[in-house]
C-alpha cells in the first residue's frame, strides 16, 4: 500500500496535473514543452505554407522580386480554355486523381489481408513480417531503379519468366499496372504494421463468443475485426490517401509521364513550371500546387465524415 | 524537487530551442560561400567525370596558388534551383560556376553573370583563336564575355567495326555515314536479327536532323519554331526507319542492344564512350551523328558546353576573381583529364597533346570542317524547347502520339510559358 502511494506522488511530479498554474498569470511550462516543435512547424511548415499561396497570386520568375498579379494564374489554369496551364492542370489532375482510386484500396486491403493472415501466427511468420516491411525502408529511387529493371522489356524477369512482350512501361494499361504494382509493393509495410497492432488489441474474447455462436471465419473478420479496428481503418485511409496524392517519384522514374502523358501526374507539371529547365513560372506553379492541396482537404474532410457516420 | 524538474526540464528545452535556431544562422553572413583564400567552385559533375575535375582541381591547388579552389559538385538539377536563390539572397555566392552553354542568355537576360573583360584583361591568351569557335562564341553578348569554356561536348555515332564490314563496307570512307546508308545496312542485316540504329536521345537527334534540313527552332530569338513541315519530316524520317523495323523496338534498351552486337550503328554522346569501352568483344569506333547528305560542309553535330561564368555578387572580391581567372587560364592548359572523361576540352592548346590525339573524340577538333559543324542550339528559351521535344520524341516516333498534333501540342506549350515571361 505504502509503495504504491509513493509511486503514484512520482508519477504525479512528471504528469500534467501537477504542472496546473498555481497562481495566476502565464505559465510558462506548456509553452517550453511545445515551444520547439511549434517553432520547427512554423519554419518548416507554416511560413513555406503562406509563402507558396503569396507566390500563387504573382508572376515569378525565382529571380527578380515576385510581381503581384491578383487572380490572374488561377484564372489561366482554371479557366482559360485554350492554355497549356488549364491543359496541364486537367492532365495532371485527372491522371493524379485516377492514380489515387487505383492505388488505395489495394493499399488498405492487402496489407489488411496480410496482417490478418500474420495474426493467426502461421509458421515463419516473424520471418514474413520482416520480408513484407522491408520495402518500406527503401529509398523511392532504388525502388524505381529495381523495378524498371524488372518490367525492362529486353531482359527484364518478368517478361521473361511469364514468357509475355508487353512494354510495361511504355503503353497502357501496363504503365498504369506497373505503377499500381510498385506503388503497393512498396507502401505495405506501412500500414500492415498499425494493422497487426491493431489486431492485438481486439480481445479474444469477442472470437470465442462468435465462435460458440457457431460464426465462421467470413462472419468472424466481418463482424468483429473490421469494427473492432475501425480508428486505424480511418486513420490509414486518410494518411494513404494524402500521400498517393503526392505521387511523383514512381511516374516521374519509372513511366516518365507516359506513354503520351497519360502518367504524367500534377506534381510534375507544377516541379517542371518552377524549376524545370526553362526559365521558372513558379506562380503558375504555385497556384497548381494550391488546388492540389485544397482537393487533399476536401477529399480528406469527406472521408472523415463518411467513415465517422457509421460509427 | 518539483522545482529542480522545472528547472531542468525547461533548461533541456531550452537548450534545444538554442541549438536549432543557431543551426539556421550558422551560414557566414557575408556574399561569398568560402573562406578568405578559397574559391569556392560550383559545378554539375556528380557522374564519373566528377572524379576527372577533382583531379583537375587538386593538380591546381598543389601549384600553391594564392587562392585555392574547393571543388564541389551539386546535382544538376539542385545546382539550378540552387543558382537563383543564392543571387537573390545576395548570400554564399560561389564564386564560380560550370553552366551549360544554353543557359547563359537566359542568365544574362536576368542579370545575374558579371562580364569578364576587365578581369581577362590580364589573361591575352584566354581569346578567341585558343578555344572552338562554337564554344566560345557562346559567351559573347552585346560586346561583352560573359563566360568561358570547359569543354564542348557532342552528339556522334559509335559503330561496330566488324558489322559495318559486313553489311555496309564504304559507308566510312568520307567518315559521313547518311541516313541512307543506315536504311540500306538495316534493310541487309535485318535477315540476321541485326538492327541498323536503336532509336536513342531523342533532343539531339531531332535538333540535329532538323537543323540538317535547314530548320530552326527560333524564328527570331524569341519566338519559337517547332510547328514546322521540316520539323515532321525530322519525326517521320525515325518513325519510318521504325516502322520498317531496322531500329530496336519501343522499350528496348538502345545501349545494350549495341554493346551485345547486336546494332551496326548506335548515336549516343561523346560522354558515353566510357560505357561503350566497357563491353567486352566489341570492337567500335567513333563518327559523325548520321547526316541526310553526303557533303561535309552541311554537317551538323548536336552539341552543348560546359562554360565558367561569374555569378553576380555585390560583394564580389577583387583579388579572389583574379584567382578565379588564374585557374580558369591554368585549365585551358590543363585540360588532358577532362579529356580522358570522353570530353572534348574547348582550349585548343590540348590538341597538341599526342595523347588526346589518340582519344577516339579527338576526330571532333582536329579538322576545321568537322570543328564547323558542333552547332550549339542557342536560343533564350531552350530550357522549354529540350522539355517538349523530351515529352514528344519517343512517343511520336514509336507511333504512340500522332506527329502533327504533337508538334503542334510542343509549339503551344513553349508559346504559353514565353507568355508568362512578362
Amino acid at each position: 500500500m505504502d509503495v504504491k502511494l509513493t509511486e503514484n506522488k512520482r508519477v504525479d511530479v512528471l504528469s500534467p496535473v501537477s504542472l496546473k498554474p498555481r497562481r495566476k498569470g502565464f505559465n510558462v511550462m506548456p509553452a517550453v514543452f511545445i515551444g520547439p516543435h511549434l517553432l520547427l512547424f512554423a519554419l518548416f511548415f507554416l511560413i513555406p505554407i503562406f509563402f507558396g499561396v503569396y507566390i500563387s497570386f504573382t508572376n515569378w520568375d525565382l529571380i527578380n522580386t515576385p510581381e503581384f498579379v491578383g487572380l490572374d494564374n488561377y484564372k489561366e489554369i482554371l479557366f482559360h480554355k485554350e492554355s497549356t496551364f488549364y491543359t496541364q492542370l486537367h492532365t495532371g489532375l485527372g491522371n493524379t486523381f485516377k492514380f489515387v482510386i487505383f492505388t488505395v484500396p489495394a493499399c488498405i486491403i492487402i496489407p489488411l489481408l496480410l496482417a490478418s493472415a500474420l495474426h493467426v501466427k502461421p509458421k515463419g511468420s516473424k520471418w514474413f513480417q520482416a520480408i513484407f516491411y522491408l520495402p518500406v525502408l527503401f529509398s523511392i529511387s532504388a525502388v524505381m531503379i529495381i523495378w524498371s529493371m524488372m518490367f525492362n522489356v529486353s531482359f527484364g524477369p518478368i517478361n521473361h519468366y511469364f514468357s509475355s512482350a508487353p512494354n510495361w512501361l511504355g503503353t497502357q494499361p501496363y504503365a498504369w499496372i506497373a505503377l499500381v504494382v510498385v506503388t503497393v509493393w512498396w507502401g505495405i509495410g506501412g500500414n500492415m504494421i498499425i494493422y497487426q497492432a491493431a489486431l492485438n488489441g481486439v480481445s479474444k474474447d469477442y472470437y470465442e463468443a462468435a465462435s460458440l455462436d457457431g460464426a465462421g471465419r467470413i462472419q468472424k473478420f466481418f463482424h468483429i475485426t473490421l469494427p473492432s479496428i475501425k480508428n486505424q481503418l480511418l486513420f490509414t485511409v486518410v494518411i494513404t490517401t494524402i500521400a498517393q496524392f503526392n505521387i511523383y517519384g514512381q511516374a516521374l522514374m519509372l513511366t516518365k509521364g507516359g506513354p503520351s502523358s497519360s502518367t504524367t501526374v500534377l506534381l510534375m507539371y507544377i516541379q517542371q513550371n518552377a524549376f524545370g529547365s526553362g526559365q521558372s513560372i513558379a506562380g503558375i506553379g504555385s497556384a497548381m500546387a494550391v488546388i492540389l492541396g485544397l482537393c487533399i482537404m476536401v477529399v480528406s474532410i469527406i472521408q472523415f465524415f463518411l467513415l465517422r457516420e457509421k460509427k | 524537487m518539483n522545482k529542480k524538474v522545472r528547472v531542468i526540464v525547461s533548461g533541456f528545452v531550452l537548450l534545444v530551442l538554442l541549438l536549432s535556431l543557431g543551426a539556421c544562422s550558422s551560414k557566414s553572413s557575408s556574399g561569398s560561400a568560402g573562406g578568405k583564400n578559397e574559391i569556392v567552385f560550383w559545378n554539375p559533375f556528380t557522374g564519373p567525370d566528377g572524379k576527372n575535375m577533382k583531379a583537375m582541381v587538386d593538380a591546381y591547388n598543389k601549384t600553391n596558388p594564392k587562392y585555392k579552389v574547393k571543388n564541389i559538385s551539386l546535382a544538376e538539377g539542385d545546382m539550378y534551383a540552387k543558382i537563383p536563390t543564392v543571387v537573390n539572397s545576395k548570400r554564399n555566392i560561389p564564386d564560380l560556376n560550370i553552366v551549360h552553354a544554353e543557359r547563359i542568355k537566359q542568365f544574362v537576360d536576368k542579370d545575374m553573370l558579371i562580364p569578364m573583360d576587365d578581369y581577362l584583361s590580364k589573361y591575352p591568351e584566354i581569346k578567341a583563336e585558343n578555344y572552338i569557335k562554337a564554344g566560345w562564341d557562346i559567351g559573347s553578348l552585346d560586346n561583352k564575355r560573359y563566360s568561358v569554356p570547359l569543354d564542348v561536348h557532342s552528339f556522334v555515332m559509335y559503330y561496330n567495326k566488324d558489322l559495318v564490314k559486313k553489311y555496309v563496307p564504304n559507308a566510312l570512307d568520307d567518315n559521313i555515314v547518311t541516313y541512307d546508308e543506315i536504311k540500306a545496312a538495316g534493310a541487309k542485316a535485318k535477315k540476321d536479327k541485326i538492327i541498323a540504329m536503336p532509336v536513342t536521345w531523342m533532343k539531339p537527334t531531332f535538333l540535329s536532323v532538323y537543323s540538317q534540313m535547314g530548320g530552326s527552332i527560333t524564328s527570331d530569338g524569341t519566338q519559337p519554331t517547332l510547328d514546322t513541315d521540316k520539323a515532321a519530316d525530322t519525326l517521320k524520317l525515325y518513325n519510318d526507319m521504325v516502322k520498317s523495323g531496322i531500329t530496336n523496338k519501343d522499350g528496348q534498351d538502345a545501349g545494350q542492344t549495341f554493346k551485345s552486337g547486336k546494332s551496326i550503328f548506335y548515336a549516343e554522346g561523346i560522354w558515353m564512350q566510357n560505357d561503350v569501352k566497357s563491353a567486352k568483344n566489341l570492337n567500335w569506333g567513333m563518327t559523325n551523328f548520321p547526316q541526310l547528305s553526303d557533303d561535309k560542309n552541311k554537317m551538323v553535330n548536336w552539341s552543348s558546353s560546359h562554360q565558367f561564368v561569374l555569378l553576380k555578387n555585390p560583394e564580389r572580391d577583387k583579388k579572389k576573381t583574379e584567382g578565379v581567372m588564374k585557374f580558369i587560364d591554368w585549365v585551358k592548359d590543363n585540360s588532358l583529364p577532362w579529356a580522358e572523361a570522353g570530353q572534348n576540352p574547348a582550349a585548343l592548346a590540348t590538341l597538341d597533346n599526342p595523347d588526346y590525339q589518340k582519344m577516339p573524340q579527338s576526330f571532333l577538333v582536329k579538322d576545321a570542317t568537322e570543328q564547323k559543324s558542333l552547332k550549339i542550339f542557342d536560343y533564350k528559351y531552350n530550357g522549354y524547347v529540350s522539355e517538349q521535344l523530351d515529352k514528344i520524341g519517343n512517343d511520336t516516333v514509336f507511333g504512340k502520339l500522332d506527329i502533327h498534333k504533337a508538334l503542334k501540342g510542343a509549339q503551344k506549350t513553349v508559346e504559353d510559358k514565353i507568355a508568362q515571361d512578362k
